[in-house]
């Protein structure tokens, strides 16, 4: 997409402008964090140098070691890392593998392989980098960094894959405290929101990311994402740096895009290092990249600067925002830290199941415990048994447990930490939309028909006017609370809710930076924990589970209480954070239970007490009742599950649909039929962004679709699925709503638009997604400047392509897959038996026998997507543009067929029935298929069939059209990829081609044929002629008409329609038909035979020049006309008034009148005469009149 | 074959190559699901709105002090500016739309009339649509184009061939449809209050007419011919 969708004006007032930009506070902090971990490492490992001091390095790309390890090395050994390039700063650029376009980018900086770094350290000194230099011998590093990958995996096969989350080097996990790598400086505010939903989530009711849930102990529950800055910082500092090397490396984007993913998201600097000298370069820095997109900060005039805007649009820049986006936004990761656990889970059980039983530490603990203590005997538990685990608080209660400080206090996870207060940006009028959510709510409320104001209002209602209803709201901290803890909820602080507006109500709330390192740590070690006891775990997200106990309390005769225990003193013990655990019968009581158990604590439902429980629980709290419904709910007078149990379920049904009736109606009285089920099927898969979507034109729009497509793609392709329905989905701008949210680049008010479209078959390609989300996208005639959201949403899904063995069925088995199947099978499915590690390193693993276009994949990919398909089909895509027919039967190979898809078959097959039936309706453009076998010449013999789009007049016969690319436009390589039939294919195509033009040529040259054929005798024609002056009209086949097309080779050659000279010619066997070019005009004879509606034609000709032409010839060559030449006209004539071509008729009879009154014999003008009544005649019967003429 | 059946096949087409040949480009077949009777209903009723305002200006039916001078298919054409006359024209082709749409409608007639109703010019567009429609490429809408263009610049200069209108001439639009549609037209009025009748035979059939042929076009999409019917003696 063009920069200018995403460049903004930046405010005066944009928050940061006192404080040297926001990046110079981000570096900053970043060297405070540096600086802190620096010592901490030292301390840790002991051995410690300054071999690199004076050294500031900067990993590109996946190095072996890491780039986390590389960090931490140079912590250890005085050296820097730089998590940003600069080009100033910078020393070396560590790098194992850079395609070539980077390579001449960073001609003259020391790109040095990172065994530099180890032979270093190994060394003792710092060694020359000169033999570590990258550029000479890339193509060998390739294979040596393979080879040491190789021997580092076997490490750790042994280990049950983690998940891996944010980095392939997850193994690596260190503890760090202050370590967060998210900064937020205090008076400098500024609220970033993405509204990025997780790609599994069916929930879309939730797009306003204004208004929270009212479960609030369920953040990341559902896959609700609460739309939390933080994530973006790389992106800012990203920006930086290109705002700092714009001048000296203009193409450098799509590289640092790439690479970046693979940095350990930690930014850390060296403290006092280059403070200075950043500080400088950060005042005048005039473009902060914010989110993807360009914020011109307030000086941003200066010429040198903004004149180098344009050639820095490296064209790979523009691509790379959603995907780079997406994996730098550590929310989106979170949210999709489910589907981690989820398959961490099933490694597990997978795992447990090859090895024949696995160990349960954490039940053998508990065994003991029971046979020491000798706990009374619980009476065995029959029923099922289900625990959900959840965290409490997880964000502030990580955030704080090595802080105890912080303990009992109201505390807030967010990314601001100031008094919360920001300056109001022009175009913003928090007010109105304010006022908006407010009588929105209000209308909810007026729908209660019924008046009952005892009523309590829902919690959801009071949500959004607790959101910062206040006069001078305008200054205050849009940035959410992630978390907060429940002293702060005591104040009435809610998750979700803005942070100034919280700092209002509680003043002294003490806000907590994310970690989502330790996040995702925490979570591990309770997944883990989990673990020790069963493996009927379902991960609902990272701080939340259910654990289907049925069996485990069997087997170890312990009450649900003892296990609830026991568990959660592990937890506390492992994490240093306290979880809650309900117990019940089902998934929907046990969840329920832990409400009440909160916090930490733990509660057993039983299933004699769920009535009397159920009762009094807020309809609210069921799942799927979200904020609307439950305002419906509350309309109908319902608003406990005992309310709700009032209701028949016809009513419920009648009012919510019969399905959402019949669960409403079940989840009220406690049943809850779903399994715990430790894999979740997905259901669509998508992508989408509402934060700081700002379009100005089309096109933008439309290449933002096209990425948002390749994020959808590389999902799916993470995901192993294709899907066939397709929806886009928009947020607008309200009209009226102000053209400028509240909320910094928010979406503000909306209406949500969502178009689907289903495929004939499963897709995971991007471009086919995009192509059909750009048609959505104009089907929706939308107007991009209040383009304010835009998701892409694939469902339907079906597993990808059969498995490489091959043994699958062949459902969807097109040439793709062969092709795909073709090439080295180093992607292999995600395989939970054989894989246990794959996780660990199944990141940018390019194997060596791979072509090198695979490892300069132009699609930054998020290493958690892991494999990208080898993209060479994507090449062919673009060279080859094809139209396509079906085929006759004889054409198609029986097996392609048979692997058709079944209907695709049907439809294959029905049109060859269609065909059969109208066997030759094929307009003048074609040939009909019998005539093309009496071609000789014709270009049938492939199944590949050109038809040449220059020429369509020229006929062709049927069969699979393909509009050959200019065979110069080949891509070698992918001709090369392609199976050999197929290549024989092309290229017997390719031979047709030339065969068709040379074809078409002959013809061109056929078109006139009279120049050539000159009339040798006119004079003794004419003296025959007038011998038989006499009785020409009675004569039947006169000498004349014998003479006549004979001695005219105008009217010889093409004559073929006229049947009587011809027939005629054939008796007398006369030479002058035998001439040279008359086998090659059988072909138009044949074609007009076999057309339906024949084009009229008079003796052959067909276009009016000729025509004109031949009457010419024939009214001045011959001095009296013949009846069968005149009856001939008259019928052309009549087929031209049949043919409804009347302009033409008109043409030929007024010329024809022209000619024969002109011309000195009377016979002429009779000739015309009756001509001209016969045609009349016609045009009467026709069309109830007569021609005028002139 | 229908119009509609295009569509299907279009269809097909696309199913069949996004299974056989799934790593090529669907440029070319993005438009799958687009209904090509459509298309050319939109075409042909831009175009009759063009003609028969060029016709209204050519053939003197109304002052040419309501025309104003527009360039459609880059040749300068008269369009009214008479609201009344314009939403006249614009509700006409709107009901005739949906039949060209089906291939159901033969003729669209410009009937000019005298003072006592009868009619003296009768311009008619005769349209055949050919059976089987094919989709070639960009090329062929310009193609059509051309030949539309054609079509207006020969109105434009009829007058040369046909003889004065008398004074205080009205017009009327008539449509000849294809076998059972105007039974259907009758049940789904597209515009409210806009109701189709049945066309007198006195506005159908002109005593003492004379043909005069003025452009036919032959395209892929669309087979139209148009000829004027004059009435002999006009006075």
């Amino acid at each position: 997409m063009s920069r200018d969708g995403w460049r903004k004006k930046a405010s005066e007032d944009d928050g940061w402008g006192g404080r040297g930009g926001y990046m110079a506070a981000k570096i900053s902090k970043l060297e405070e964090q540096f600086q802190k971990d620096a010592p901490r490492e030292k301390q840790k490992d002991g051995m410690s140098s300054c071999i690199f001091s004076g050294v500031a390095i900067y990993v590109n790309g996946y190095t072996d070691p890491s780039a986390d390890e590389l960090r931490r090395l140079m912590m250890l050994h005085g050296g820097q890392f730089h998590l940003y390039y600069t080009r100033s700063k910078t020393t070396h650029i560590i790098a194992t593998n850079l395609p070539n376009r980077k390579i001449q980018e960073l001609k003259g900086e020391k790109v040095v392989r990172p065994e530099w770094i180890t032979d270093s350290i190994k060394a003792g000194r710092q060694l020359s980098y000169v033999p570590y230099q990258l550029y000479t011998k890339q193509k060998g590093l390739n294979f040596t960094s393979v080879c040491a990958r190789g021997k580092q995996d076997p490490s750790s096969s042994h280990e049950p894959s983690k998940p891996d989350l944010n980095h392939p080097e997850s193994d690596s996990i260190k503890p760090q405290n202050g370590s967060c790598s998210i900064i937020s400086e205090e008076d400098a505010e500024r609220p970033r929101v993405n509204g990025i939903h997780d790609g599994d989530d069916d929930d879309y009711d939730n797009a306003c990311a204004l208004l929270p849930r009212g479960s609030q102990d369920t953040l990341l529950t559902n896959g609700y994402v609460h739309p939390v800055n933080g994530a973006l910082k790389p992106q800012d500092s990203f920006a930086e740096l290109q705002s700092l090397i714009s001048t000296a490396s203009p193409a450098k984007q799509p590289g640092l895009h790439n690479m970046q993913k693979d940095l350990h998201p930690k930014p850390t600097f060296k403290p006092g290092t280059s403070a200075a000298p950043q500080k400088g370069n950060l005042h005048d820095q005039k473009r902060v990249r914010l989110n993807g997109s360009y914020h011109m900060t307030p000086n941003s005039s200066t010429l040198a600067d903004s004149s180098n805007q344009p050639g820095r649009s490296g064209q790979g820049a523009e691509a790379g925002i959603i995907s780079e986006f997406f994996s730098h936004s550590r929310l989106h990761h979170i949210s999709t830290w489910r589907n981690e656990f989820s398959e961490y889970v099933n490694s597990l059980q997978s795992r447990s199941r090859a090895a024949g039983g696995a160990v349960f530490s954490g039940k053998e603990k508990l065994k003991k415990l029971k046979a020491n203590c000798s706990l009374m005997a619980a009476p065995q538990v029959r029923q099922s048994c289900i625990l959900h685990v959840d965290m409490d608080c997880f964000f502030v209660s990580v955030g704080i447990r090595h802080r105890p400080d912080l303990k009992g206090k109201p505390v807030a996870v967010t990314s601001n930490r100031g008094p919360g207060r920001v300056a109001q940006r022009p175009g913003a009028n928090p007010q109105l939309e304010f006022q908006y959510y407010q009588r929105k709510q209000n209308q909810y409320r007026k729908e209660k028909t019924d008046g009952d104001l005892e009523m309590t209002p829902s919690p959801q209602c009071d949500e959004v006017p607790s959101n910062g209803v206040d006069l001078d709201l305008a200054a205050l901290s849009m940035a959410e609370i992630a978390s907060c803890s429940y002293e702060a909820r005591q104040a009435d602080v809610r998750n979700g809710m803005f942070f100034g507006r919280a700092k209002q109500l509680c003043p002294d709330l003490q806000s907590v930076p994310y970690d989502f390192q330790a996040y995702k740590e925490v979570a591990l070690s309770m997944y883990e924990t989990l673990a020790s006891y069963t493996h009927n775990i379902e991960a609902l997200s990272c701080d939340e589970a259910l654990v289907d106990a049925t069996k485990l309390l069997v087997e170890l005769g312990v009450t649900p209480d003892d296990l609830a225990r026991a568990i959660r003193e592990d937890i506390k013990e492992k994490t240093g954070c306290s979880a809650s655990v309900g117990m019940s019968s089902n998934i929907l009581l046990a969840r329920m239970a832990t409400r009440k158990a909160k916090p930490n604590g733990q509660y057993f439902l039983r299933s004699e007490e769920v009535d009397d429980f159920i009762r009094d629980q807020p309809v609210s709290s069921l799942p799927g009742v979200g904020r609307s419904m439950s305002s419906k709910l509350t309309s109908l007078g319902v608003s406990t599950c005992g309310d709700l149990q009032q209701l028949s379920i016809s009513r419920l049904q009648r009012e919510f649909g019969p399905r959402t009736g019949q669960t409403l109606f079940r989840f009220c009285r406690g049943l809850d039929d779903r399994p715990v089920r430790s894999e979740k099927e997905r259901k669509s898969v998508s992508a989408e962004m509402n934060y700081n979507i700002r379009f100005t034109q089309v096109e933008e729009a439309e290449s933002f679709l096209t990425n948002l497509s390749m994020e959808v793609q590389k999902r799916m392709e993470g995901a192993g699925l294709r899907g066939r329905r397709i929806t886009l989905k928009v947020m607008m701008r309200k009209p009226g709503a102000p053209v400028e949210p509240a909320k910094y680049g928010g979406h503000g008010i909306c209406d949500n638009f969502a178009r689907s479209v289903l495929l004939a078959q499963p897709t995971d390609s991007g471009q086919l997604i995009a192509a059909e989300a750009i048609k959505l996208f104009y089907a929706m005639k939308l107007d991009v400047k209040d383009m304010r959201g835009v998701g892409l949403q694939v469902q339907q899904l079906e597993g990808s392509y059969a498995d490489p063995s091959g043994q699958g069925p062949s459902r969807g088995r097109s040439i793709k897959d062969l092709l795909l199947a073709k090439q080295p099978a180093h992607s292999p499915r995600k395989d939970p038996l054989a894989q246990g590690q794959s996780s660990v390193n199944r990141t940018e693993v390019t194997p060596p026998s791979s072509p090198p276009s695979t490892s300069s994949d132009p699609m930054p990919g998020t290493s958690k997507g892991g494999l990208h398909h080898p993209h060479t089909p994507n090449h062919v895509r673009t060279y080859l543009n094809v139209s396509i027919e079906v085929p006759s039967p004889s054409q198609v190979d029986q097996s392609v067929l048979e692997a058709l898809p079944v209907d695709i078959r049907k439809q294959v097959e029905q049109s060859w029935r269609h065909r059969e039936e109208q066997p030759s309706t094929s307009s003048h453009l074609s040939t009909p298929p019998r005539t093309s076998s009496s071609l000789p010449p014709g270009p049938s013999l492939g199944t590949l069939v050109l038809q040449l789009p220059d020429q369509p007049g020229q006929p062709c016969t049927t069969g699979i059209i393909l509009e050959l690319p200019d065979f110069s436009q080949v891509d070698p390589e992918v001709f090369a990829a392609l199976p050999r039939e197929l290549q024989e294919e092309l290229c017997s195509a390719y031979r047709n081609k030339g065969n068709a033009q040379a074809h078409a040529q002959a013809q061109v040259e056929q078109k006139n044929p009279f120049p050539q054929l000159k009339q040798p005798a006119v004079g003794k024609l004419k003296r025959r002629y007038k011998k038989r002056n006499a009785s020409p009209a009675k004569k039947g086949p006169s000498p004349l008409k014998k003479l006549f097309p004979g001695n005219s080779p105008a009217k010889s050659s093409p004559s073929k329609t006229l049947p009587l000279p011809l027939k005629h010619f054939g008796g007398k066997k006369t030479e002058n038909v035998q001439c040279p070019s008359s086998p090659s005009i059988d072909v138009p004879e044949t074609l007009s035979k076999l057309n339906p509606r024949p084009v009229p034609t008079l003796a052959g000709a067909y276009e009016f020049s000729d025509i004109r032409t031949l009457l010419r010839e024939w009214v001045t060559t011959i001095s009296e006309p013949m009846e069968e030449d005149i009856l001939q006209v008259v019928k052309y004539c009549t087929e031209l008034v049949e043919d409804k071509d009347l302009e033409k008729l008109y043409l030929v009879i007024k010329y024809m009148k022209r000619l024969m009154q002109q011309s000195s014999e009377s016979v002429w003008s009779m000739a015309f005469d009756f001509v001209l009544d016969n045609v009349q005649v016609v045009v009467q019967q026709t069309y109830g009149s007569t021609l005028k003429i002139t | 074959v229908s119009v509609l059946e295009m569509g299907r096949i279009v269809n097909f087409l696309y199913v069949f190559v996004a299974s056989i040949f799934g790593y090529f480009t669907m440029a070319t077949l993005t438009r799958q699901d687009l209904n090509f009777g459509q298309v050319v209903a939109d075409i042909l009723c831009e175009f009759l709105e063009v003609a028969i305002h060029l016709i209204l200006y050519v053939r003197d039916v109304y002052p040419s002090g309501i025309f104003q001078k527009r360039k459609k298919y880059n040749v300068p054409v008269q369009m009214s500016c008479h609201p009344d006359l314009n939403q006249y024209i614009q509700d006409t082709l709107h009901c005739v739309k949906p039949l060209i749409e089906k291939n159901e409608a033969e003729k669209v007639v410009v009937v000019i009339m005298d003072k006592e109703h009868r009619p003296v010019e009768r311009f008619v567009f005769e349209i055949s649509q050919p059976p089987l429609l094919s989709i070639s490429s960009e090329t062929l809408l310009s193609h059509v184009e051309q030949l539309l263009r054609a079509i207006i610049l020969k109105i434009s200069v009829c007058d040369a061939v046909l003889d004065n209108n008398p004074p205080g001439c009205t017009f009327t639009v008539l449509v000849h449809t294809r076998e059972a549609a105007t039974r259907n037209m009758e049940k789904v009025q597209v515009i409210k209050d806009f109701p189709w009748i049945v066309a007198d035979e006195q506005e159908v059939h002109m005593e003492e007419a004379k043909l005069i042929p003025l452009k036919t076009m032959t395209s892929d999409i669309l087979k139209m011919q148009l000829y004027v019917e004059e009435k002999t003696q006009k006075t």
